[in-house]
C-alpha cells in the first residue's frame, strides 16, 4: 500500500515536472483581469465573452475586475504578470491607446503586452439633445464658431474615447485652440456623460454608440455623425466618408486580449481558435450587437497593427493639439 | 393598448410559476451575496447579468431585480452581527446595529432590519409606479450645481453621528475628505499623493477602508485584551422585536423611505449617502437621542430604510429617462438591451406589458424579501453565538478574503489592515469614525460636482444659486448649521450646570 503510494506520488511529481513540455496549453485555470469596474461596457463585453468562451475552453476562464486610474492598475498588474498564457487582460482602446497617447506618465507602454486579438470594434457617435436645436454636424460647428468658449462636451473622464473623440471631430472641422473654444465636462462613466447631455449640463457627447443607442432609438438625443464605415440600424446620421471626413474612421473604441509581452506562439494559436469560435455563439453576438457593437476577431497580427496606427493617429493629434496631461 | 390591456398582459406575464421562482432566486443569491463582506450587491448583478442571456426577457429582468434588492439588504447582516458591512450602503446600520449585538439583542436588530428594508423597499416600488413622471422631471433639473448644494447640506449629518465631541467629529471628517483626494485628480487627469505608485493612482478602495475602519478595530482590542469579552456569552440571536419598539420607529422608516426615493431618483448619489442622511434625521427628531450608537432600534431602522429605499427608485431615470441611476441599474440596462427592449420612454409605449409585469413584479420582491430574509436570520444568527476566540479570527479571515476579492489586489488588503490600525488609534483617542467616512464617501462627490459646476460657469460663482433646487439646499444647510450650533451650546451650558452644582455638592459636605 505504502510502495504504491509512493509510486504514485513519484509518478505524478515526474508528470508534473514534465508537463509543462508535454501537456498542451492549458492546463490549469486561466485568470482573466478587467481593468474596469463591475457594470462598466469593458466588464460587460468581457464576462459576455467568458460566457461564450466557457464551453470552448478546456479550462475554467476566471474573469475578475481589477479597476482603477483608468484602466492602468490592472494594464500593469497583468504586464508583470509571468508570460504563461495564465494570467491575460481585456485590454481596452480607452486603456491602450487613448490613455497612453494622452498621458506621457503612464507607468506602462502599449508595446510591453502581447495581443491575442481584438475581438469587438465599437463605432463613435456624436449626440446632441434633441430640444437643441442642433441637427447635423455643420450645426454644432457653427454653434461652436459662433460662441467660443460655451460650448460644453461631456466625456467618461480624462484621457478616455468620449474625451478625445469630440477633439478629434472637432479638429477634423477646423476647430482651433480646444483648450479656449470649448470646454471639457469629465465625468464617471459614459452613463453619466450621457445624463449631463439629457439634462443640459453638456451640448454634445462623441462616444461608443452602445451607452448612446437608448437614448437615439427614444429620440431623446440627435445623432450628428457615426464613425463606421456604413450607417449603423437605429443611427440616423450620415458616416464621416458621407460628410468627406474619412480620416474619423480611425476613432473607434475596440475591447481585446491582452497578456505580458513574450507569450508562446501555441497560447496566441489556441486563442485565434478560441475568439473565432466564440463569436459563433450566438446569445454572445445578440448582446454585442444589440448595442450597437461590431464582432470582428483579429488575428494578433492584425491587432497589433490596428492598436499602433490607433495609437499613431491619436498621439501624433495630441502633440499637434497640445491635448497631453502633465 | 389601454392601461387595463397592458395591466392585464403584464400580470399574465408574471403570473408564471417561472416568474415568482426566479425572482425568489434572485432575492436569494442577493440575500448571500450581500452577506459576504466584500462580495457587493453591484458584483453579484454583474455575475448574474450573463445568465439571462438565455432566459426570456421578464424573467431575467426579474431574476437580476431580485439579487439587487436582496443584495441590499444582505449588508445589513454582517453589519449588525461582526461590525463588518457586506456592502457600503449598511455601514449606517453598524452603527446601532453591532452594539444591540454586543448587548445581545442580535435577534432583534436583525429583524428590525429586515421590517424596515421591507417596508422601504414597498414604498420605494410603490414611488416608482405612482410617480416615476415627476421625480424623473425632478432628476433631470439636478445638475453639478444642484449635486454640490445637496452634498454640502449632506455634510451636516456629520454633527448628528459625532458622538460626544463635535470638534473630534469635524476632525475625522477632515481626515476623510484628505484621504479621499488620493489618487488621480478627476478633472485634470494628473495625480494626487500617489508617491509613484501605481496602486495608489487608483485611489483608496471604499470597501478597503470600511471594512478597516469598522470591523478592524474590534479585532486588534480582542487581541490586546481578550478577557474583556471572553466570559461573555453574547447568546443573542433569539431576542425579539417587540411592537412598541417597532412602532416608535416607523416614523423614522417613513422619513428614511421618503429620503430614499428622493435621493434614488437623482442618479448618481447611491445608497450609502441615503443610509447616513436618514439616520442622522431619526436622530434628530427622536426624543432617545441620546441611545443612538450604543444600540438604539429605531436607528437600526432608519438607516436601513434610508439604503433601501433607494432601491426602486433608481429604477425611476432608468425606466423613465433611460439613465442609470447607479451601477447597478448600468448593468440592468444591458438586460434590457440584448432582449431588444430599449429603456426609456418608449418602453412605456412600446412594450407596455413588460413594464407594468415589472411593476407587479417589484411589488412581489417586497414580500419575497420578507420571506427569504426572515429565512436568512434563522440562519446567520447562529453566529451570534460563536465564542468570541473563534469569531474573531474568523472575521479577520473573513475580511482579509473579501477585501482581497474586490479587486484580486494585495494593496486593498494593506490599505485595510493600515486603516484598521488608524480606526484603532481613534477608537483610542475617542474618535468617532462613522464622520472619517461619511466625509470619505461624500468628498469626491462634493469636489467633482464643485469642480464641473464651475467649469459649465467658467469660474462664475452664481451658478450655486442659479435655481429653487440649490436655494433650498442652502437653506436647508444654514437651517442646519443654526441647529447644530444651538444644540452644542446648549449642551455646554448644562455641562457647566452640571459642573457647577458638582462642585456644590462636592463643597456641601465640608459646610
Amino acid at each position: 500500500m505504502k510502495k504504491t503510494l509512493i509510486a504514485l506520488t513519484l509518478g505524478t511529481a515526474t508528470a508534473a515536472l514534465a508537463a509543462p513540455a508535454l501537456a498542451e496549453y492549458p492546463t490549469r485555470p486561466i485568470q482573466m483581469l478587467i481593468p474596469y469596474g463591475p457594470g462598466g461596457a469593458t466588464d460587460l463585453s468581457a464576462r459576455a465573452l467568458a460566457t461564450a468562451l466557457t464551453p470552448i475552453v478546456p479550462q475554467p476562464v476566471v474573469v475578475s475586475n481589477r479597476a482603477g486610474a483608468g484602466g492602468t492598475t490592472g494594464s500593469v498588474a497583468v504586464r508583470d504578470a509571468d508570460a504563461d498564457g495564465y494570467t491575460l487582460l481585456f485590454a481596452r482602446v480607452g486603456s491602450h491607446t487613448v490613455n497612453p497617447a494622452m498621458n506621457p506618465n503612464l507607468p506602462f507602454n502599449i508595446d510591453e503586452f502581447s495581443y491575442l486579438g481584438i475581438y469587438e470594434i465599437n463605432p463613435v457617435a456624436c449626440v446632441v439633445n434633441s430640444n437643441s436645436g442642433i441637427t447635423s454636424i455643420d450645426d454644432l460647428i457653427a454653434k461652436v464658431n459662433d460662441n467660443p468658449g460655451t460650448v460644453l462636451f461631456s466625456s467618461a473622464g480624462v484621457g478616455t474615447l468620449p474625451h478625445f473623440g469630440a477633439l478629434m471631430v472637432l479638429d477634423a472641422y477646423g476647430i482651433t485652440d480646444l483648450a479656449e473654444n470649448v470646454i471639457h465636462i469629465p465625468t464617471e462613466g459614459d452613463g453619466q456623460a450621457l445624463t449631463a447631455v439629457l439634462q443640459g449640463t453638456s451640448d454634445f457627447y462623441c462616444g461608443s454608440t452602445s451607452p448612446a443607442a437608448p437614448f437615439v432609438q427614444s429620440g431623446q438625443m440627435v445623432p450628428l455623425l457615426v464613425t463606421s464605415a456604413e450607417r449603423i440600424d437605429g443611427f440616423d446620421a450620415p458616416t464621416v466618408d458621407e460628410l468627406g471626413k474619412p480620416e474619423l474612421q480611425a476613432l473607434v473604441g475596440w475591447t481585446g486580449i491582452a497578456g505580458p509581452a513574450g507569450l508562446s506562439d501555441e497560447v496566441t494559436e489556441r486563442w485565434g481558435e478560441w475568439l473565432s469560435a466564440a463569436a459563433q455563439d450566438e446569445s454572445f453576438m445578440n448582446f454585442m450587437t444589440s448595442g450597437g457593437s461590431v464582432v470582428q476577431v483579429m488575428s494578433p497580427e492584425e491587432s497589433v497593427t490596428f492598436i499602433n496606427d490607433a495609437y499613431e493617429v491619436f498621439r501624433r493629434l495630441v502633440i499637434e493639439l497640445d491635448l497631453e496631461i502633465d | 393598448m389601454t392601461f387595463m390591456e397592458a395591466l392585464a398582459a403584464g400580470f399574465t406575464l408574471v403570473a408564471q410559476w417561472e416568474s415568482i421562482a426566479f425572482l425568489a432566486l434572485g432575492v436569494t443569491i442577493g440575500v448571500i451575496a450581500g452577506a459576504i463582506p466584500g462580495m457587493s450587491a453591484t458584483m453579484a448583478v454583474a455575475l448574474t447579468l450573463p445568465f439571462t442571456f438565455a432566459l426570456q426577457p421578464i424573467f431575467g429582468i426579474l431574476l437580476l431585480l431580485g439579487v439587487y434588492k436582496g443584495g441590499i439588504f444582505g449588508g445589513s447582516i454582517p453589519a449588525i452581527l461582526i461590525k463588518t458591512p457586506g456592502t457600503p450602503a449598511s455601514s449606517a446600520t453598524a452603527l446601532d446595529g453591532y452594539p444591540m449585538a454586543e448587548q445581545g439583542r442580535a435577534g432583534e436588530a436583525l429583524s428590525m432590519s429586515l421590517y424596515a428594508s421591507c417596508i422601504a423597499d414597498f414604498i420605494s416600488n410603490i414611488a416608482l409606479i405612482l410617480f416615476a413622471a415627476w421625480l424623473a422631471s425632478f432628476a433631470l433639473n439636478f445638475g453639478p450645481p444642484e449635486m454640490f448644494t445637496l452634498i454640502v447640506f449632506s455634510l451636516t449629518i456629520i454633527a448628528g453621528v459625532s458622538g460626544d465631541s463635535l470638534v473630534k467629529g469635524i476632525i475625522a471628517a477632515t481626515l476623510g475628505l484628505l484621504l479621499a483626494t488620493i489618487g488621480l485628480d478627476f478633472i485634470g487627469g494628473t495625480e494626487r499623493f500617489t508617491f509613484g505608485s501605481v496602486d495608489m493612482r487608483g485611489g483608496l478602495n471604499f470597501v478597503a477602508v470600511l471594512i478597516g475602519l469598522f470591523a478592524l478595530p474590534e479585532i486588534i482590542a480582542y487581541i490586546r485584551n481578550p478577557e474583556a469579552k471572553k466570559h461573555r456569552v453574547r447568546g443573542m440571536g433569539y431576542s425579539r422585536l417587540k411592537w412598541p419598539d417597532f412602532r416608535r420607529s416607523l416614523k423614522s422608516i417613513f422619513r428614511g423611505s421618503a429620503i430614499g426615493v428622493f435621493l434614488g431618483a437623482i442618479p448618481g448619489i447611491g445608497a450609502a449617502p441615503s443610509a447616513f442622511l436618514s439616520y442622522s434625521e431619526a436622530r434628530r427628531a427622536s426624543p432617545q437621542r441620546e441611545n443612538f450608537g450604543k444600540g438604539e432600534v429605531e436607528g437600526v431602522a432608519a438607516a436601513e430604510a434610508g439604503n433601501n429605499g433607494v432601491a426602486g427608485a433608481t429604477l425611476i431615470p432608468l425606466l423613465s429617462l433611460g439613465i442609470p441611476g447607479d451601477v447597478i441599474t448600468a448593468i440592468i440596462i444591458g438586460a434590457f438591451m440584448v432582449h431588444n427592449l430599449t429603456p426609456g420612454p418608449l418602453l412605456f409605449v412600446n412594450n407596455a406589458d413588460i413594464v407594468y409585469a415589472l411593476f407587479i413584479g417589484l411589488i412581489a420582491s417586497s414580500f419575497l424579501l420578507l420571506i427569504v430574509g426572515a429565512v436568512a436570520i434563522r440562519a446567520f444568527r447562529y453566529i451570534a453565538d460563536i465564542p468570541s476566540d473563534l469569531l474573531f479570527p474568523g472575521v479577520l479571515v473573513l475580511c482579509i478574503f473579501g477585501v482581497y476579492a474586490i479587486n484580486n489586489s494585495i494593496f486593498d488588503v494593506a490599505v485595510m489592515l493600515v486603516m484598521g490600525v488608524v480606526g484603532y488609534i481613534m477608537l483610542l483617542l475617542r474618535f468617532p469614525a462613522a464622520p472619517f467616512l461619511i466625509a470619505f464617501i461624500l468628498g469626491p462627490m462634493l469636489e467633482n460636482s464643485f469642480r464641473q459646476a464651475l467649469l459649465m460657469s467658467r469660474g462664475n460663482l452664481e451658478i450655486f444659486v442659479r435655481g429653487p433646487i440649490t436655494i433650498l439646499f442652502w437653506c436647508l444647510t444654514i437651517l442646519s448649521v443654526v441647529m447644530i450650533i444651538r444644540a452644542t451650546m446648549r449642551a455646554a451650558r448644562l455641562k457647566r450646570e452640571a459642573a457647577r452644582s458638582a462642585s456644590r455638592v462636592a463643597a456641601e459636605p465640608k459646610a
